[in-house]
């Protein structure tokens, strides 16, 4: 405990001294949150906030009549309209409370949480690759205003077919003449969307699982135990494309496959934490004060088992989105015209000959947007594990 | 440590022995682990052939690859497969037809060295070939025909193109063997008799007569070991790999002799790039129907050739005319005229394609070509259709309504398949532009079938899909108000006119007398527009130049394999 | 040992058939008759009614059950719709080919991991470290059917036709045409060069856990007493890391064995797929899009064999190697 403890003295001294401390950094502040920050050198919270900053004014610029039209507009229009307000009111708030803090240094948490977010703090890799999760989610929601093209609009099916990037479609066009940059921005929507969605599907039911399995014990435990073996034995890919196949795909239905067949892993995880968390202290205490069994599951049991089940969850984010794109190359994936990356990697693979760029695009998206989060998890999962803190 | 090193030893001395154990080599060949028949077949089919002497001369010698994307599923049993590569291989690999076609694509004796009918064609005669022989050594005799047709009528076989014969008296009352060589059909009277005797191999009865008809599908013959006639003997197949055939030295003369090659081997590719990248790196040497997309790359290659020829095939979108948005004639041609279907061929095809307006295609003789312009590019005249059919009402998201308000929508379905995928999406895009809105739907394979089929179900407004016709057309299928609910009415037609056409087409057998109405059938299908018939695509092929006389036409293919050769200095394996 | 090997096998008893009994109703649910798909038009109910008389389609679903699995406890998987073989004849001729590029694979993977993980903890939060890690993570991320697409692309197409190299590495098979008439040295190499691409791809994928957990593990046991000890004893860091330290960190890395097994089914359905590999992988999924049920069902059936074997394998494993551990 010792050695943490200097160590987020430490941590805490350098902190304050990279504090903004020249004169006009407040007025600087507004007109550009992040930079006085990124001045004084701490280039991660300083870098995003000024790139966020640029980024959103620089769009209110160049799609000033797009983002007019957006509150009246679609559902999707209105949603990024509320991103690019939160996201420039967010940026302004977070710039005048965190000047305002350097001359009143805020107390150092020292709770578990606190601890974990410093040490993922010192990790570079994974705070760019938080930084890179936040950027795609960031354009995915702010697509009608970015995108150049609807993604479904074909050119001149003639003139325009398969042409390489060049200034009007910034990554060319595919066999419809589409233009690749908009399809690849709708598609993160997609792609994204499904790894989110069917996550959050297995991790529901994966937690409440493991933590009824590892709560309750006895009969109820060997039950969802060997359903846990069962769903694990079962070659995942059999049965998805299985399903796929014989009924038509649609995102709906890909997404549910998807989680329901992701949740063994994750209760595997959060039964064995629980299975240790049960001796512990706190929850003892909270059986002999009779509380009722669901009560401590919900209340204490589950708060405790976030950090392993968010860190399985950045991962299963990214897997999954690797497999969408798996089962988009069988021709079960989402379907067409609606751009999913998967797809687009897929459909552009006949043309790798001659038009590279229809798959490459999307591929290299792909593998950035997986990379980053398995950075992110893997940062965190060093963050919240107490012996790979070094 | 040593345990792991342990370990990685055993591990790679079992990986050396999967390497190196694998390889079978020719000469010693093994049929253990086979089933008995092939065991028994195999050997035989050896002993006779080393009999023969190799032929010697300059174009004699080398292997040619073959690289297709799919396995040939049914092998070489002509009486189970439906699967183009296999009847292709049944027809000019392995085994052989009573006649076939010339490169006029006139009929041509094969088996048969004569045939005759009489005049009111209800006896057809075929005289055969004395110099043929199973590559066991057994000859083929009328037999082996009269075997073929008993089973390919026999209901219990299944035989899967069950209509070749729906003009022909089935079962032994059909068929009279004369002698040895001649044998004679009973038939009623109809146009191309002899198509379904260019299409159907001839298989040996002395090696599947004891089979019941019901167990011949999962015979070892067709897959395992199966014993032809034809130029090429089977030597081997690896399921999803490979099927490697030898030269047959015994090949009659008469005939053109052996082939030049003396080993020919298909490999199944299943993925486009790979079998691209393999014709490109010379490891294939012919690339069966490369996607248009590569055609550039494939023609930009020094030692590769780009072929492109005349198919038998069509892609179409078939409408159901019972929904009440499709059942007017004027919707189902505005659909048609508002589609740009040359833009289509031009972008998709790469140009290598016709627009189609019927199913007769282009190289056929009774092929119409004064219906070329009747349906062109033209979104005015499809509105105005529209409107005439009561869908005049633009609604707020700008799709046309009818007086009831009802919307015109339809959903186009689809198997998971990149160029009918690419149909349906332009339909959508195009046909946005007239106020018609069209919800691709991709449906899988067996499951479309379903749908499509079932006369109960229908569940389709419009359908990509594509035909493969033989050389005879026979729509009776597809348009008859008889066959309406049988599985392949999709369009539900019903018309006198084309009802009558089709009964009276199947029974002239003249020609000249029957190329009046051939044209008015096919306009009759442009004003009733059952389909929006896409277009003809023109087959593509990638040969590689190490190969000469490779002709690839209409007939498919493998049509003159045996008289393909690689000149002495140019082959590699 | 032996009894406890017992135990687990007959525990494993139930799973399969679960597993086999869920596979059989979801498919037999699946809209779509297997019979249309192997006629050619024009064909009459007649001869599809035959034809699903001749495949057994024809009996309703409960009495195909008892049948199929009467016949699969006796080792009959029955015969392929598609193919017109007996499941078990095509079953001998393709699992071998999966069996080679697995095993391959996973030798490849796991010396890589390793190396790899141990490279990485050695030099921890290095920028050698952490460069290694997003280089691994890099190809984990990547749909494995494009990262196989693009090593064709490169290591075949460009590596004959552009750079020239003699001994390019061919795109699909597992053997060259001619192979049969090479020297069995000359035999060993071209299959190696055939293996090369797709074992690389599916390594290039698994490796990079392989490599975060090896990691993992070894800093965790450097940290331990008996590793200052020797470190204390002044021995070599190199003999302490390799002699002491990997030793016990393996054990953990071990397991994974257990859990890729399974793993490779899917990777291998797309690298399989790409370079023509003819393996277990493609049959089934070319088998559920043809409705062939047969295979289907044997191939669930096989795959959920490996995983168990998969399992019982990494616990074993675990035995060898530490010998804490021993199994009653």
């Amino acid at each position: 405990m010792s050695e943490v403890w200097t160590e987020a003295r430490s941590d805490a001294r350098s902190r304050a001294s990279r504090r903004v401390r020249f004169r006009g950094g407040p007025a600087l502040g507004i007109v550009l949150p992040g930079l006085p920050q990124l001045l004084a050198g701490r280039l991660a919270a300083g870098g995003y906030v000024t790139a966020l900053w640029v980024g959103l004014v620089t769009l209110l610029m160049y799609r000033w009549e797009r983002v007019w039209a957006a509150p009246t507009g679609a559902l999707d229009e209105q949603i990024a309209f509320a991103t690019l307000a939160l996201g420039i009111a967010g940026a302004l708030a977070w710039s005048i409370r965190d000047l305002r803090k350097g001359r009143d240094p805020l107390p150092m948490s020292r709770s578990q949480w606190g601890l974990a977010s410093r040490a993922f703090r010192k990790n570079r890799v994974a705070v760019l690759a938080v930084g890179m999760v936040a950027f795609f989610y960031l354009v995915a929601l702010l697509t009608p205003f970015i995108a150049p093209f609807d993604p479904t609009f074909q050119g001149d099916l003639l003139a325009d077919r398969l042409s390489g990037p060049s200034a009007t479609h910034l990554l060319g066009t595919d066999h419809f003449a589409r233009d690749i940059f908009s399809r690849l921005l709708y598609g993160a929507r997609i792609s994204l969307s499904i790894g989110f969605v069917a996550v959050s599907i297995s991790i529901t039911i994966g937690t409440l699982l493991g933590a009824v399995s590892g709560y309750l014990g006895g009969a109820v435990d060997s039950v969802i135990m060997r359903g846990v073996d069962m769903v694990i034995s079962f070659p995942r890919l059999v049965l998805l494309i299985t399903i796929i196949a014989l009924f038509e795909p649609s995102i709906t239905l890909i997404v549910v496959i998807l989680g329901l067949t992701q949740w063994p892993q994750v209760t595997r995880i959060v039964r064995g934490e629980v299975l240790s968390l049960r001796e512990r202290e706190f929850v003892q205490a909270g059986a002999a004060l009779g509380f009722s069994r669901v009560r401590i599951v919900l209340r204490h049991v589950i708060p405790n088992i976030l950090a392993p089940v968010i860190v399985a969850a950045s991962l299963g984010i990214g897997d999954t989105i690797v497999l969408e794109a798996g089962l988009s190359f069988l021709g079960l994936g989402v379907q067409p015209p609606t751009p999913s990356w998967g797809t687009m990697v897929a459909d552009g693979r006949n043309n790798l000959l001659g038009a590279w760029w229809i798959s490459t695009f999307p591929g290299l998206a792909i593998v950035f947007v997986v990379l980053s989060f398995n950075l992110a998890g893997d940062g965190l999962r060093d963050a919240l594990d107490p012996r790979l803190r070094s | 440590m040593r345990t792991i090193r342990r370990v990685v030893s055993v591990l790679s001395t079992l990986a050396v022995l999967a390497l190196a154990g694998c390889g079978d080599t020719e000469g010693t060949r093994s049929y253990a682990g086979m089933p008995a028949f092939c065991q028994e077949v195999l050997p035989a089919v050896d002993a006779y052939m080393a009999d023969f002497e190799q032929p010697t001369g300059e174009r004699y010698g080398g292997t040619a690859v073959v690289g297709g994307i799919g396995e040939i599923a049914d092998g070489m049993n002509a009486l189970v497969s439906s699967d183009y590569s296999a009847n292709q291989h049944q027809l000019f690999v392995n085994l052989m037809s009573l006649v076939r076609l010339d490169e006029a694509l006139e009929l041509a004796p094969y088996l048969a060295h004569s045939w005759e009918v009489n005049d009111d064609i209800t006896e057809l005669t075929f005289q055969l070939r004395d110099d043929i022989v199973w590559h066991d050594g057994t000859p083929t005799t009328a037999h082996d025909v009269e075997f073929t047709y008993l089973r390919a009528t026999d209901p219990q076989t299944a035989f899967p193109n069950a209509a070749f014969w729906s003009n022909y008296v089935r079962g032994p009352d059909g068929v009279e063997v004369l002698d040895d060589h001649t044998i004679r059909f009973r038939l009623q009277e109809h146009a191309d008799y002899m198509d379904s005797w260019r299409a159907t191999a001839i298989m040996p009865r002395h090696l599947l007569e004891d089979v019941p008809p019901s167990e011949l599908r999962q015979h070892p013959f067709g897959t395992r070991c199966p014993v032809g006639n034809g130029p090429f003997v089977f030597a081997e197949h690896r399921p999803d790999a490979s099927w490697t055939f030898r030269r047959n030295p015994a090949f009659s003369e008469e005939l053109g002799g052996p082939p030049y090659l003396e080993r020919y081997i298909y490999r199944i590719i299943p993925e486009p790039t790979t079998l691209a990248t393999e014709l490109l790196t010379g490891n294939v040497d012919v690339y069966i129907a490369p996607l248009p997309d590569q055609a550039p790359a494939i023609e930009a290659s020094s030692e590769v050739e780009l072929r492109d020829f005349a198919f038998r095939n069509y892609v179409f979108v078939g409408w159901n005319s019972r929904r009440p948005q499709l059942a007017d004639a004027r919707v189902r041609r505005a659909l048609t005229q508002a589609t740009n279907r040359q833009q289509i061929i031009d972008a998709l095809l790469g140009g290598y394609g016709s627009i189609a307006n019927a199913g007769v295609p282009p190289f056929h003789w009774a092929y119409h070509e004064g219906i070329e312009d009747a349906l062109p590019y033209n979104p005015e005249e499809a509105r105005r259709l529209l409107d005439e059919a009561g869908w005049s009402e633009i609604g707020p998201d700008g799709i046309r309504m009818n007086a009831e308000g009802d919307r015109l929508e339809i959903s186009i379905k689809y198997n998971p398949n990149q160029q009918r995928q690419d149909v349906a999406e332009i339909m959508q895009s195009q046909l946005r532009d007239i106020g018609v809105a069209v919800r691709p739907q991709v449906v899988e394979w067996a499951t479309l079938l379903n749908q499509i089929n079932s006369p109960d179900l229908r569940d389709f407004d419009g359908v990509v899909m594509g035909w493969v016709t033989e050389f005879k057309v026979d729509d009776h299928d597809l348009f008859h108000s008889e066959k309406r609910d049988t599985p392949f009415g999709w369009a539900g037609t019903e018309d006198e006119r084309l009802d009558f056409l089709l009964d009276t087409l199947q029974l002239i057998v003249d020609r000249d007398e029957a190329l009046p109405l051939w044209h008015e059938y096919q306009e009759r299908l442009v004003e009733l527009q059952p389909y929006t018939y896409f277009f003809f695509p023109q087959r593509l092929g990638g040969v590689n130049t190490r190969l000469r006389d490779v002709s690839l036409d209409a007939r498919g293919e493998w049509v003159n394999l045996k008289d393909w050769w690689i000149p002495a200095d140019e082959r590699i394996r | 040992m032996g009894r406890y090997l017992i135990r687990r096998l007959l525990g494993a008893i139930p799973l399969v058939l679960g597993i086999a009994t869920i596979i059989f109703f979801v498919l037999s649910l699946a809209p779509g008759d297997p019979v249309s798909i192997y006629t050619a038009p024009n064909v009459s109910s007649e001869v599809l009614e035959q034809m699903r008389q001749n495949m057994g389609l024809d009996q309703p679903v409960h009495v195909r059950y008892v049948r199929w699995m009467g016949s699969m406890i006796q080792g009959d998987f029955g015969v392929s719709f598609a193919r017109n073989q007996p499941v078990r004849e095509i079953v001998q001729q393709i699992l071998p080919n999966t069996l080679i590029l697995s095993l391959s694979a996973i030798t490849l993977a796991f010396l890589t991991g390793i190396l790899i993980g141990v490279f990485q903890a050695v030099r921890q939060n290095s920028l050698i470290d952490n460069s290694l890690s997003v280089v691994a993570l890099f190809f984990y991320s990547m749909p494995s059917f494009w990262l196989a697409l693009m090593l064709i692309l490169i290591f075949s197409l460009t590596a004959r036709n552009v750079w020239d190299w003699p001994f390019y590495f061919p795109a699909s098979g597992m053997t060259s045409v001619g192979h049969e008439f090479m020297s069995p040295l000359e035999q060993v190499g071209d299959r190696l060069r055939h293996l090369a691409l797709p074992s690389i791809s599916l390594a290039l994928v698994l490796a990079a856990g392989i490599a975060r957990y090896m990691r993992g593990s070894l800093l965790e046991v450097i940290r331990q007493d008996y590793v200052r000890t020797a470190r204390a004893k002044g021995l070599p860091e190199r003999t302490v890391i390799f002699k002491h330290a990997l030793r016990n960190a393996l054990i953990p890395v071990v397991t994974l064995l257990g859990l890729y097994l399974p793993f490779l089914f899917s990777g291998t359905v797309f690298i399989e797929t790409v370079f023509a590999w003819p393996g277990m992988g493609k049959l089934v999924v070319d088998a559920i899009g043809q409705r062939d049920y047969p295979v289907v069902m044997a191939g669930a059936f096989i795959f959920a064999v490996m995983v168990i074997i998969g399992n019982l394998v990494a616990d074993l494993l675990y035995s060898v190697i530490d010998p804490r551990i021993r199994y009653e």
